[in-house]
């Protein structure tokens, strides 16, 4: 089989022609040329890459994407029901581009910071590009290159958000095969929290296209971002992301994520722990069928002794999906007293879906405390005899058990309203709904 | 550095035991490898034509293939021309026909060994055949085993005795372009073991072997063959030490099993090879491929080690489960101190109906030796009711090593029940400190917690290599805790 890098993706030539924001800043545009080159050597990983073992990029190298979006037509009325939130600040990117008529972002409180990335690159040099590195295998080059909106958020020391914020990423599905390239930059300082919502959503069922996204996190000491992300977008739709934070002293970051939609989704999350005391939790997910594909990649670095991590992915494949979980954790040298903890668990319901799972752990100190399992099973026949001799109907007995399975993720989540919202999005989405 | 962690390194630091050179002459060839070599590794065996085209076959393959980098190990390139392809003890005009007429020095060998080759050896109700270097020296037993119809001898005698079986079955489980140790195994392997138990025949005696690397610079390449017809039932034992030597040393064993319909074989292993000395200089690499075939429909094999020796373990004792209702086992314990490096673990596949498989893996890992469990369960389409437990667990003992786990899972049958569970710790002082409050000092203490840490690993053992395994254990480990 050919290489993928042999492949000459459209996407080098785009880089070299469009005008891309922040043409007048040095470090940005020295940034992208490295990357430049970093992805005309590397391309786009292949199988044979190991992290890449089980998720092929084939069908996505052989799109042509466009990278200009028509104008579309979204009426505040019609994003309002699309938003997961209610009462938020709310910063809204529809096809690419940021909307200022949609967003809410006017009037934020004192200390707290969202604006459109295109307008905000010259404050992100601290952040930018420090939390993933481009020579790693994937598409972090490829976004780095090519970048052109997302948000940046900054949170000032001691504030403590009383809003949640929303990111609301939509494709109308108006221009075929639109590919975007965004980039959210969120920086959070000393005894700092903020609670935010990364959500990505088409209009249209079936529209194809590519979302790449990276967030960085930068958390300063005892700062606290509460994470939650829910990508359901079209079954046609690629959307490739990456979610990477660097953590300092006390520091608590939360991650949900949350995964329904496209045909093809891949997440590489990564927190490095590099204070003590500092958490992370990594919760996530996915509810797949049909032909979607979808691949989890976790990676959890406690650098310095006293740190924790706590993780579970949960999964439930019915079709022909194919559902793949990776999660590592390393245990840096001298990173004594840490305590990790990992799960991930599937149930299949369908004859034809596929799971390759493979936690990890690579542990280099010896005085911790570190676990992990994962499970592969099916519904419990005897769960299934108790809701059915109680007159329920199969379908709603094995919906039910389902959602039990699922909703086991959001348990840890204590806003509410937040809890609430995603919870009646898997329902609506389970198979064979209630 | 504590009083007690002063103490613990004292042990942790004895000498290698069993490291010590028989001067024997030896037959062997220049150091080097090309057809030449091959063909004439064939030529002193005195194989048939179409061993040495499969010799070939795998040869021409090797040359095509690359070294696999993946392995979480780190050792500089083997050059593959500066190892001596052959070698064994010198002939006397027609062999050996009784222990007397079996070269001394190489009794004497055995004897500091423990091997029960001569009276002891039926007491024991032990059959050895003795693989020294190459070249196997002595059957024992043979009789016994021949009146119930089994074969026990070296793979040369069975290539020119029962040709047929070795034909259908070589290179069946494990083919020559699996990968590269193994390419290499089939171009160049000079002996082994081939067991065949016949239909219905429950061997009466546990079957054994001893492997010892001799002459400085010979790769030893073994290649085993077990196979166990429908309804027969074999209990095979492999224990391993070798001499202390400063070079490494590639040792690239094929080992291949073949159980048919509700046959039972159960391999175990006691592998002690030089680890090299605490800086890593010296040791064995050992580079292994272990596969069994549960052909058969309700077959089950059962693969037991303890490693605690070489400076590099690369192993994965895997199970093929084609038959329906088949079983596949894995116990292992693996150790590691000062530099050493293992990767080990196993690969389950399930292809019929209502196997089943469980793995248990204890890795304890000392000094800044590095330990990973590397494992795979794939569940097949058709693999219908398919279950798998998986259990590994690691201990570690100084704050320099590393024990590191990557589990791969691939179920692609609804039906299948996978589990999967890992944990890592150190002996806690809490636990110590329990025992030492009751009279045991540290070191007893420490051995007896990691003698319990490993009981369901040992338990499935022989029962005289258990008693060989719990003083290895020992041996490599006592109170390394720090």
């Amino acid at each position: 089989m050919k290489q993928l890098t042999d492949i000459t993706t459209p996407f080098d030539d785009i880089a070299a022609s469009k005008t891309l924001p922040g043409q007048d800043i040095d470090w940005l545009q020295q940034l992208r040329e490295q990357a430049r080159a970093q992805f005309q050597r590397q391309g786009l990983p292949s199988k044979k890459v190991e992290d890449w073992k089980y998720t092929s990029l084939w069908a996505l190298s052989q799109e042509v994407f466009t990278h200009e979006a028509g104008a579309s037509q979204l009426d505040e009325m019609r994003c309002s029901q699309t938003a997961l939130l209610e009462t938020a600040y709310r910063l809204v990117i529809v096809d690419g581009q940021f909307s200022a008529e949609l967003s809410h972002i006017d009037g934020l409180e004192t200390g707290l910071t969202v604006q459109p990335l295109s307008q905000a690159f010259s404050k992100t040099k601290s952040v930018l590009g420090q939390q993933v590195t481009l020579e790693k295998a994937g598409l972090n080059a490829l976004n780095t290159m090519l970048m052109t909106e997302g948000a940046y958020i900054q949170v000032t020391a001691n504030t403590k958000v009383s809003k949640p914020v929303e990111l609301l990423v939509i494709n109308t599905g108006e221009t075929d095969k639109l590919a975007t390239h965004l980039r959210h930059v969120i920086d959070i300082a000393e005894n700092a929290e903020l609670t935010l919502v990364e959500h990505y959503v088409s209009l249209a069922d079936d529209s194809v296209g590519l979302t790449d996204v990276i967030s960085e996190v930068n958390l300063a000491e005892n700062a606290r971002l509460n994470h939650f992300k829910l990508q359901h977008e079209s079954l046609s739709h690629y959307h490739v992301a990456t979610l990477a934070g660097k953590q300092a002293s006390s520091s608590i970051w939360h991650t949900n994520n949350i995964s329904l939609g496209a045909k093809l989704a891949r997440n590489d999350i990564h927190s490095q722990l590099l204070g003590e005391q500092a958490h992370v939790t990594m919760d996530g997910l996915y509810l797949v069928a049909g032909k979607q594909h979808v691949d989890n990649h976790t990676r959890i670095d406690h650098a310095v002794p006293n740190t924790t991590s706590e993780e579970i992915y949960k999964g439930v494949l019915d079709g022909d999906s194919h559902a793949v979980f990776n999660g590592k954790v390393i245990v840096h040298k001298d990173a004594q007293k840490t305590d990790a903890n990992q799960s991930n668990r599937n149930l299949l319901l369908s004859r034809t879906c596929e799971i390759d799972t493979k936690p990890e752990m690579e542990i280099y100190a010896d005085d911790v405390k570190c676990g992990h399992g994962s499970t592969v099973g099916q519904l419990d026949e005897q769960q299934l005899f108790f809701l059915r001799a109680r007159g329920m109907n199969e379908t709603s007995a094995r919906s039910l058990l389902t959602y039990a399975f699922a909703v086991e993720v959001l348990q840890r989540i204590s806003d509410m309203p937040i809890r609430q919202a995603l919870s009646n999005v898997i329902e609506t989405r389970l198979p064979r709904g209630v | 550095m504590t009083e007690q962690s002063q103490q613990l390194e004292a042990i942790t630091q004895k000498e290698y035991k069993a490291g010590f050179v028989t001067d024997i002459e030896v037959d062997s060839l220049p150091p080097g490898l090309n057809e030449d070599v091959v063909r004439q590794i064939s030529l002193i065996k005195n194989e048939p034509e179409w061993m040495l085209e499969w010799r070939l076959k795998a040869f021409r393959h090797w040359l095509t293939m690359e070294t696999p980098e993946w392995a979480h190990v780190h050792y500089p390139a083997i050059d593959y021309q500066e190892i001596s392809y052959y070698s064994a003890p010198k002939k006397k005009t027609d062999g050996p026909k009784s222990l007397d007429e079996v070269d001394p020095e190489l009794l004497k060998t055995y004897e500091k060994l423990g091997v029960p080759l001569d009276e002891r050896a039926r007491l024991a109700g032990v059959a050895v055949d003795a693989v020294f270097d190459s070249v196997s020296v002595s059957n024992t037993f043979k009789d016994k085993l021949a009146e119930e119809g089994i074969l026990f001898m070296p793979i040369s005698e069975a290539i020119q005795e029962h040709p047929e079986l070795v034909k259908k079955y070589i290179g069946s489980v494990v083919p020559h372009k699996d990968n590269f140790y193994a390419a290499l195994n089939s171009a160049v392997f000079t002996d082994g073991s081939f067991v065949y138990i016949p239909k219905g025949v429950r061997c009466p005696m546990e079957l054994s072997t001893y492997f010892r690397i001799n002459a400085a610079n010979t790769g030893q390449f073994e290649r085993t063959l077990i196979i166990a017809d429908d309804d027969a039932y074999v209990s095979y034992l492999e224990g391993c030490t070798a001499p202390m030597r400063d070079e490494n040393q590639l040792h690239a064993a094929v080992v291949e099993l073949v159980a048919m319909d509700r046959a039972e074989i159960k391999y175990s292993t006691v592998q002690n090879w030089y680890p090299g000395d605490e800086n890593g200089k010296g040791g064995i690499y050992n580079f292994v491929t272990k596969r069994a075939a549960c052909r058969g429909e309700s077959s089950k094999v059962s693969w037991t080690q303890v490693e605690t020796g070489s400076a590099i373990t690369w192993k994965y004792p895997s199970v093929v489960l084609q038959g329906d209702n088949s079983v596949g086992e894995f116990y292992s314990v693996a150790v590691t101190n000062n530099m050493q490096q293992a990767d080990t673990g196993t690969k389950m596949i399930h292809l019929g109906k209502n196997t089943s498989s469980t793995i248990i893996s204890k890795g304890i890992s000392a000094g800044r030796s590095q330990n990973a469990y590397r494992g795979l369960v794939r569940i097949g389409p058709n693999a219908e009711n398919a279950r798998n437990y998986t259990e590994c667990d690691s201990l570690l003992m100084s704050d320099t090593c590393g024990a590191h786990t990557f589990p791969y899972i691939e179920v692609k049958n609804p039906t299948a029940k996978v589990e999967h569970e890992a944990s890592t710790s150190k002996i806690s002082e809490d636990q110590l400190f329990y025992c030492k409050q009751r009279g045991l000092d540290a070191e007893d203490a420490v051995s007896m917690i990691v003698n319990g840490f490993c009981k369901q690993v040992i338990r499935e053992l022989p029962m005289e290599f258990a008693v060989e395994a719990q003083n290895l254990l020992g041996l490599s480990l006592e109170g390394s805790v720090g």
